[in-house]
């Protein structure tokens, strides 16, 4: 499905290249575009007035993943070095990119039955996705694969932001399992100080954890065609008990949508739940549990876009697209933030 | 300095059953009886030190007394060593609800005066004994309030508050721990989670020999004499943002 591609590209100049607070801008100091589907309008706000927007009864849920890093070092039999990016991880395998150990990180061709080393970890390549082409199916056969991304990985990074950056500049406050490939980067905006005000408020705190795959295959084409790939997630009694109870589910970012709708029944009803989820939302599948979402700012042609029009008509979210590129709102994982209530 | 001898209390009574407490520099002196008595008390336990042999040991020994553990070898000065420990204990446990920031150094022995003092020397114990505790904080502060609930315990010196010859490096990387316990503690009123800087008072350890090779080691407390004392403050129950040890202790013998 082509997603957006007839919006107008986003300027360059508006994806943010670094860290909030490295442009002298807190975290919880980004802009804010409030889309109010109700009043059918786009405001400007800031991203600690959140509280304006969110009241006693809402339940605001997070996704408490922590960031790996994911940008992991491996050497071929050739010594030649690559970059495996692991997209799916599970049990003694992983599902992983291999690209280029630098920009612009071209996809690198494995070879099936190779071996290729992270420190003392050894993965053996056993085929490719059929799904996917692009991502390679290795095995684990020997070491612990967690501490070989803990030891020979970084963050991952796009060509947006020049600089390596250290893993805590992705990582929210509340990070706590480890996982994610990439950060889920709706909450990075928020801080203790922010949740503390909006708890005064009576808004409600709740965590979920989704575990993020790759956002991109390092292939225009490729990226183009959405591919889906299933992300290990988990919502528990405590969650689920606590979203039922909520006057306004808020999800923090389109990966909590995605937990939260895969373990809510037909009705809306959240449920507790873990396991894979593949579920997309969008305008064929809106979300049933859902009430609001805080969110990012991602190009309109990525699956992001998709989402939101499972939360917001196709006039309104041009609407809110060609404000926020006019006012020069920043995207991506270190820019502004945007509520749809 | 101080000299001091609680009574010994080995009594398990299970308090700490069904919770994760990491505890860095664990394997030797006070974080080693503090690991031992956690495990007697029922927690799970991420221990972490720098010498692979003495900590597996000491994994092996908590181990046997029925504890779920896990050894991560590692220098809390080093920012991706702790990554790698809190990262390791999270995928391990799935949260910590103690964490116990007992890794310390001295600096150079015998402790120089200050004016001696070599900057890089006293940038590494300012690492050691500060940043690497607030940092290992802060990355799991963020879980506990999420949950409502986790105690932080620093451990601290009477060094902190004393003006010790030679002790200048230690003394300000404590003080200034003793502060982080302060207004990390103001500022968590009420969320549930706890932040503490405990005084042990002076102990028959290894650091206090190669600090004060000349006090009599039988005049001192043991560590695991001391221990007990921290099941309580793990439990979330300082009753001040820094205490001493001996308090707690007779506190609890009363």
């Amino acid at each position: 499905m082509a997603v957006g591609t007839d919006f107008p590209p986003l300027p360059a100049a508006l994806r943010a290249s670094r860290p909030s607070e490295r442009r002298g801008v807190r975290r919880d100091q980004v802009r804010l575009l409030v889309v109010d589907r109700q009043a059918e309008a786009v405001r400007h706000s800031r991203f600690d007035r959140l509280g304006d927007f969110l009241g006693a009864g809402d339940m605001l849920v997070v996704n408490s993943s922590r960031v790996l890093p994911a940008a992991v070092r491996a050497v071929r039999a050739s010594g030649q070095l690559v970059q495996l990016r692991p997209c799916v991880r599970r049990a003694g395998s992983w599902d992983a990119l291999a690209v280029e150990p630098g920009p612009p990180f071209e996809n690198v061709p494995l070879t099936e039955g190779e071996t290729l080393r992270m420190g003392e970890v050894a993965v053996r390549v056993v085929g490719r996705r059929w799904d996917i082409p692009l991502l390679w199916q290795l095995r684990i056969d020997s070491g612990d694969d967690l501490d070989a991304i803990l030891r020979h990985g970084e963050p991952i990074r796009y060509s947006y932001v020049p600089e390596p950056l250290p893993l805590d500049a992705y990582q929210t406050v509340y990070a706590s399992r480890p996982g994610s490939a990439e950060a889920p980067s709706a909450g990075r905006p928020l801080t203790w100080e922010l949740l503390a005000r909006l708890r005064r408020l009576g808004v409600g705190l709740a965590e979920v954890v989704l575990h993020t795959g790759l956002s991109s295959f390092q292939d225009d084409d490729f990226d183009a065609e959405h591919h889906l790939f299933e992300e290990w997630f988990e919502v528990s009694r405590e969650t689920a008990c606590a979203v039922s109870g909520a006057r306004r589910v808020v999800a923090v970012g389109t990966t909590v949508v995605r937990a939260l709708e895969t373990a809510a029944s037909w009705e809306g009803r959240v449920l507790p739940a873990q396991g894979w989820t593949r579920l997309a939302i969008g305008p064929d599948r809106p979300p049933r549990a859902v009430d609001a979402l805080l969110t990012g700012l991602h190009e309109p042609q990525a699956s992001h876009f998709g989402l939101l029009r499972g939360f917001v008509g196709e006039s309104l979210l041009r609407r809110a697209y060609a404000e926020a590129v006019e006012r020069g709102y920043l995207w991506h994982e270190f820019g502004d933030s945007a509520l749809i209530i | 300095m101080r000299k001091s001898r609680p009574r010994p209390n080995h009594m398990s009574m299970n308090q700490l059953q069904g919770k994760i407490a990491l505890v860095t520099g664990a394997s030797k002196g006070l974080g080693r009886a503090i690991g031992l008595a956690f495990a007697r008390d029922g927690a799970a336990l991420a221990l972490c030190a720098r010498g692979e042999v003495p900590l597996e040991a000491m994994a092996a020994e908590c181990r046997g007394l029925g504890a779920d553990v896990l050894a991560v070898t590692a220098d809390v000065a080093d920012p991706a060593d702790r990554e790698r420990l809190i990262s390791h204990t999270l995928a391990r446990f799935g949260r910590i609800d103690v964490l116990v920031n007992n890794a310390s150094t001295l600096g150079p022995t015998p402790l120089p005066l200050l004016a001696d003092t070599d900057p890089e020397a006293f940038e590494e114990v300012v690492r050691v004994n500060l940043i690497a505790p607030f940092l290992l904080a802060r990355s799991v502060i963020g879980g506990m309030l999420l949950r409502g609930s986790g105690a932080v315990i620093n451990l601290s010196s009477d060094a902190a508050v004393n003006g010790y010859p030679g002790w200048g490096g230690y003394s300000a990387a404590k003080a200034g721990l003793d502060a982080v316990s302060r207004v990390w503690s103001a500022e968590l009123a009420e969320s549930g989670v706890t932040v503490v800087s405990v005084d042990p008072g002076d102990m028959d350890t290894e650091m206090h020999r190669a600090a004060l090779p000349e006090d009599d080691p039988t005049a001192l407390a043991r560590p695991e004499d001391v221990a007990p004392a921290f099941v309580r403050l793990a439990l979330g129950g300082a009753p001040a943002a820094r205490v001493e040890a001996k308090d707690l202790l007779e506190e609890a013998a009363r």
